[in-house]
């Protein structure tokens, strides 16, 4: 992966980013871009804007100044329905606590992203089941998430995010909730996504899954990104 | 306490949103339970109180002064608890210089006495021959303009001159005016005047076994006639007793209202405040105190809504039952004071019970337990609902929409309940209006007569000039039957009828009639004859069934009407669709026994369908310019305030109700701040969020819709009966069956809309929120 970093197209583009919340400043004039393919972590102290960042290049928050452009698309100009759209056709997100739908079957809460396209039911259901195989869940779509472990809600989670073919999938604190092992199968899991292609931004306090899955690694404090380098995987 | 005090200030301040809502919904029911009491209490209330005070005689008798003396009177009253009288009566045509004045005289030593105290409000009682007092309720006197005034001399033909010297009033209406004994004497009074008390007179039978007694042994015909308390009291509380029944239920279902949208309220707070409840334990609070906070904080918007809803209930209550009781001399009738101690009490009372059952239960949670909790609605809920819909073809925000109210059941049947009850009230409100207009309309014969005439002033002054007509308008060129003629040959014209009014008495009594006698097509007049038939020969009068209960008749009866002092017996072969007891039908041979060469005054014509009205007016008043169009009447007043308190009512019921949803959805919002987060970023639009939000409420107002309709109109088919005999009149069973099949689903989409509307707001608040913190946090 780490040989085509920098011949990817640029998916994801931060150009003088500044985010206040009334008299705090989370970003101060963050500029970045992620190439397809990449895998980026994101580290820093809490309260270092880390986190902002992320909901940004999800288009959860709109920056106060700079652009945000992600698959071509210049966040700024698009109103909520297009965010909504954007989030549903080019992100996909996973959490650090799942955010999963108690109401709904597991195999429900896969489903639910790609009908919310107008996929209808069998369709998403069916595609979802595919994504279950594929993640190692398979077998445990008729559960109720209180019935799963926490690994396997991650999953199901990452499911979701998968399931309309994401440019790129965002990750919250993916395994802050977990415990090791679970953790590791988690990071095992967006390493494996990684290596097929699929271009990752992960913010994490965990060294441990910064080094793993990522190739790159960005360093914000204070709002400015204060280090970037690029990682050697570890086994 | 001051720790729950200040907790509990803080949890009020902090959830304004809740607070007003359970303010405002404990407001607008406390208003309508006060108002419905209010009424219920002070209907009969002002009356009684006044006829007490008054000594008012139960029963007012004329005699015959040829077949009874004094002294028999005298002794056959010792029966009665308490009597006065005799007095000679005399009914005499005054000249006021106006028209004359017939009034029933009284000639009385005093105001005072056993019996019918009077109370002189203006001037002074009479001293002396010559004076005379006239009887005038205090509250309306400054109502009749023209009317004598102190120091008017009014006129007895070929007789004395009298002096206005003073106004006193008569609970018991047993006189027009009143003059000293002596005065009296000289008028030659025809009639002498008892005046009864009875120990027991609630009833028309004890009043009559009361009138049994008093005359018995008086000789046979001694007795003119006489008048119960019982039917000036039916008058006066006729029309609060029409709005007691419906307002009563209005009330009772505010009421409900309030207490399910509290429950659902209070049993939210508590379910989103368990984390607040566990850290209140975790920080000392016992079990009592954590409980007493949340008891605090629902009873303090509580009683302040409560205080408002009294004041506001008090206002409107005082201003209907003034309007109500104005004739009585009832002058600013209050709501009673146990109304406004009832709800203040009770009202908070039942706030604070139904706040009891959920505080009970954070009471007895753990810290660890309440704050483990946390604020989502606990998972495996309506799983099944789910799921079914997930395979649905509906759209997801739709299908997801309709299975968020299997997450919550508990609170979701309290909504449903609420909304239930606001679908019901909006059923009987519409069945209500639609029954009181479509008795208005068939009462007013609407569609029957599209034109209505007055003759014109005749130059002799025979001409009566009717009810709406210009007292100074033109003259008429024609006689009666030559105006007749010109209406039905001009050209549009499919029915005459001519009428004359004339005032008449029910002999016995001093209530005044007014007699109207048609000529011509009036089977075509659309009276609705209800039992019996039209009057079809001489002798004979159809009568309202306000009529006959008032003076306690019956279809077939015969009844004396008097006019000039002359006497006509007339059997009552009809009852007839009309809302007033003061008022007969007949027909002209009838009127040839009252007064011959009687011309009529008054032309109602019914026009062939595309008919120009002014044209037609313009053709016949080129015939006869005398010919006056006569403006049409307004709505009874009673109906119209009747329509007003129903819209008002409804209003406010569903009002409540759409709180009620309002609050819900504003609770399932905020526990499901990460669902809705989540949905969001993988793609929901605010639209279908709102879209989920209000479909989740509009399929509990659709299933509302189709609880609530018929319970609405069975609700309809009690009160409906229930306000007619308060009214004293009758409503046919068409006027029941107002609820077509299209009205029915409007009603169905009056629970949607309620619920949509209370939705709405806090659905699209939760599509515009920020989500990207909501996410991280959780």
């Amino acid at each position: 992966m780490t040989d085509d970093e920098g011949n990817g197209q640029a998916v994801v583009q931060l150009s003088g980013v500044r985010k206040e919340y009334g008299e705090s400043l989370a970003l101060d004039g963050v500029s970045l871009e992620i190439h397809a393919g990449e895998a980026v972590a994101v580290m820093g102290p809490s309260g270092s804007g880390k986190s902002t960042l992320l909901s940004m290049v999800a288009g959860l928050d709109r920056p106060t100044s700079g652009s945000v452009v992600v698959h071509g698309e210049d966040l700024g100009t698009l109103n909520e329905k297009g965010l909504a759209l954007y989030r549903r056709r080019r992100i996909g997100m996973i959490f650090q606590f799942f955010n999963l739908l108690d109401d709904l079957s597991a195999l429900d809460n896969v489903a639910l992203a790609a009908q919310l396209t107008g996929t209808s039911a069998s369709h998403a259901r069916k595609r979802a089941l595919e994504l279950f195989e594929e993640l190692g869940i398979a077998g445990r779509q008729n559960t109720y998430p209180a019935q799963l472990s926490g690994g396997e809600r991650q999953r199901v989670a990452v499911a979701r995010a998968l399931m309309n073919r994401p440019a790129v999938l965002l990750a919250d604190e993916p395994t802050g909730a977990l415990d090791t092992r679970a953790g590791e199968q988690v990071m095992d899991l967006l390493l494996d996504l990684n290596q097929i292609g699929q271009t990752l931004l992960l913010v994490t306090h965990d060294q441990q899954l910064a080094t793993r899955c990522a190739s790159r690694l960005i360093e914000v404090v204070d709002g400015q990104v204060a280090r970037e380098r690029s990682l050697e995987r570890t086994a | 306490m001051s720790a729950v005090w200040t907790v509990s200030r803080a949890a009020v301040r902090r959830r304004r949103l809740q607070t007003l809502v359970i303010g405002v919904v404990v407001a607008l029911s406390t208003t309508m339970i006060v108002v419905a009491l209010g009424l219920l209490a002070a209907s009969t209330g002002p009356f009684d109180q006044a006829y007490s005070r008054q000594s008012g005689a139960h029963l007012v008798a004329s005699y015959d002064r040829t077949k009874v003396s004094d002294s028999q009177l005298t002794a056959t009253a010792r029966t009665a608890e308490a009597s006065a009288g005799p007095f000679g009566i005399a009914t005499l045509d005054l000249n006021v210089g106006g028209p004359p004045l017939s009034l029933v005289v009284v000639g009385r030593g005093d105001a005072g006495g056993p019996v019918d105290r009077l109370n002189v409000w203006e001037g002074r009682w009479p001293d002396k021959p010559g004076e005379i007092v006239l009887n005038r309720n205090p509250v309306t006197s400054s109502r009749g303009r023209g009317a004598p005034a102190l120091g008017n001399q009014l006129t007895v033909p070929g007789g004395p001159t009298l002096t206005v010297v003073g106004f006193a009033y008569s609970v018991s209406e047993s006189a027009d005016a009143w003059v000293t004994p002596e005065q009296m004497t000289a008028l030659k009074p025809t009639a002498s005047q008892m005046l009864y008390r009875f120990t027991q007179s609630a009833t028309n039978a004890q009043v009559a076994a009361g009138e049994s007694a008093v005359t018995a042994g008086l000789p046979s015909g001694a007795l003119l006639g006489t008048q119960s308390y019982l039917v000036l009291r039916a008058v006066a509380t006729g029309e609060p007793n029409t709005f007691v029944p419906f307002l009563l239920v209005f009330g009772w279902l505010g009421l409900a209202v309030a207490v399910l949208i509290v429950a659902n309220v209070v049993s939210g707070a508590v379910v989103a405040g368990f984390r607040h409840i566990g850290v209140l334990k975790a920080l000392g609070f016992t079990p009592t105190p954590a409980m007493a906070v949340y008891l605090a904080m629902i009873s303090i918007p509580a009683i302040v809504g409560c205080a408002l809803g009294v004041v506001l209930g008090s206002v409107l209550a005082e201003s209907l039952l003034t309007r109500a009781f104005e004739n009585y001399g009832a002058e600013g009738v209050a709501v009673p004071v146990w109304v406004d101690v009832a709800a203040l009490v009770g009202v908070p009372l039942l706030v604070a019970l139904s706040a009891l059952v959920p505080s009970l239960r954070a009471r007895s949670l753990s810290a660890a337990e309440a704050i483990s909790a946390g604020s989502a609605p606990r998972a495996g809920r309506g799983l099944r609902a789910q799921r079914w819909l997930s395979g649905t073809r509906l759209p997801r925000s739709v299908s997801l929409g309709l299975g968020l109210p299997f997450a919550r059941p508990a609170r979701t049947a309290l909504t449903l309940a609420a909304v239930v009850l606001g679908v019901t009230s909006v059923t009987l409100a519409v069945g209500l209006g639609k029954s009181l207009t479509t008795y208005q309309t068939a009462a007013s014969r609407a569609g029957a007569v599209d034109l209505t005439m007055f003759g014109g002033r005749a130059e002799n002054g025979s001409r009566m000039v009717p009810e709406g007509a210009s007292p100074a308008g033109p003259v008429a060129k024609l006689s009666d039957s030559a105006d007749e003629a010109l209406l039905r040959s001009s050209a549009g014209a499919l029915y005459v009828t001519a009428s004359h009014d004339l005032p008449m008495r029910l002999a016995g009594t001093k209530q005044d009639l007014r007699v109207t006698f048609y000529r011509g097509d009036s089977n075509q007049l659309g009276y609705r004859v209800l039992e019996g038939r039209w009057p079809d020969g001489p002798g004979q009068v159809a009568v309202s069934e306000r009529f006959l209960r008032q003076r306690g008749v019956a279809v077939g009866d015969t009844i004396a009407l008097q006019s000039g002092g002359k006497s006509t017996q007339v059997r009552i072969v009809g009852k007839v669709l009309y809302n007033s007891g003061e008022e007969v039908l007949s027909n002209w041979e009838t009127l040839a026994l009252v007064a011959t060469g009687t011309e009529a005054t008054t032309y109602e014509i019914q026009l062939k369908p595309g008919t120009d009205i002014d044209a037609f007016v313009k053709a016949v008043q080129a015939g006869d310019s005398g010919l006056e169009e006569v403006p049409g009447q307004d709505a009874g007043p009673f109906i119209a305030i009747v329509l007003a308190t129903v819209i008002l009512l409804t209003l406010m019921l569903g009002t409540v109700a759409a709180l009620g949803v309002f609050n819900t959805v504003v609770l399932n919002t905020r526990e499901r701040r990460r669902d809705l987060g989540m949905l969001k970023s993988i793609g929901m639009t605010p639209a279908q969020v709102t879209i989920m939000v209000v479909t989740s409420m509009a399929a509990l107002g659709a299933v509302g819709g189709l609880l609530g309709i018929p319970i609405g109109i069975i609700a309809h088919r009690l009160v409906v009966p229930a306000m007619a005999n308060g009214a004293q009149v009758e409503i046919p069973d068409f006027m029941l069956d107002v609820y077509p099949l299209g009205l029915l689903a409007l009603l169905v989409l009056a629970g949607i809309a309620i619920a949509a509307l209370g939705a709405f707001l806090p659905a699209r608040s939760a599509a515009r929120a920020t989500i990207a913190e909501v996410l991280h946090n959780e």
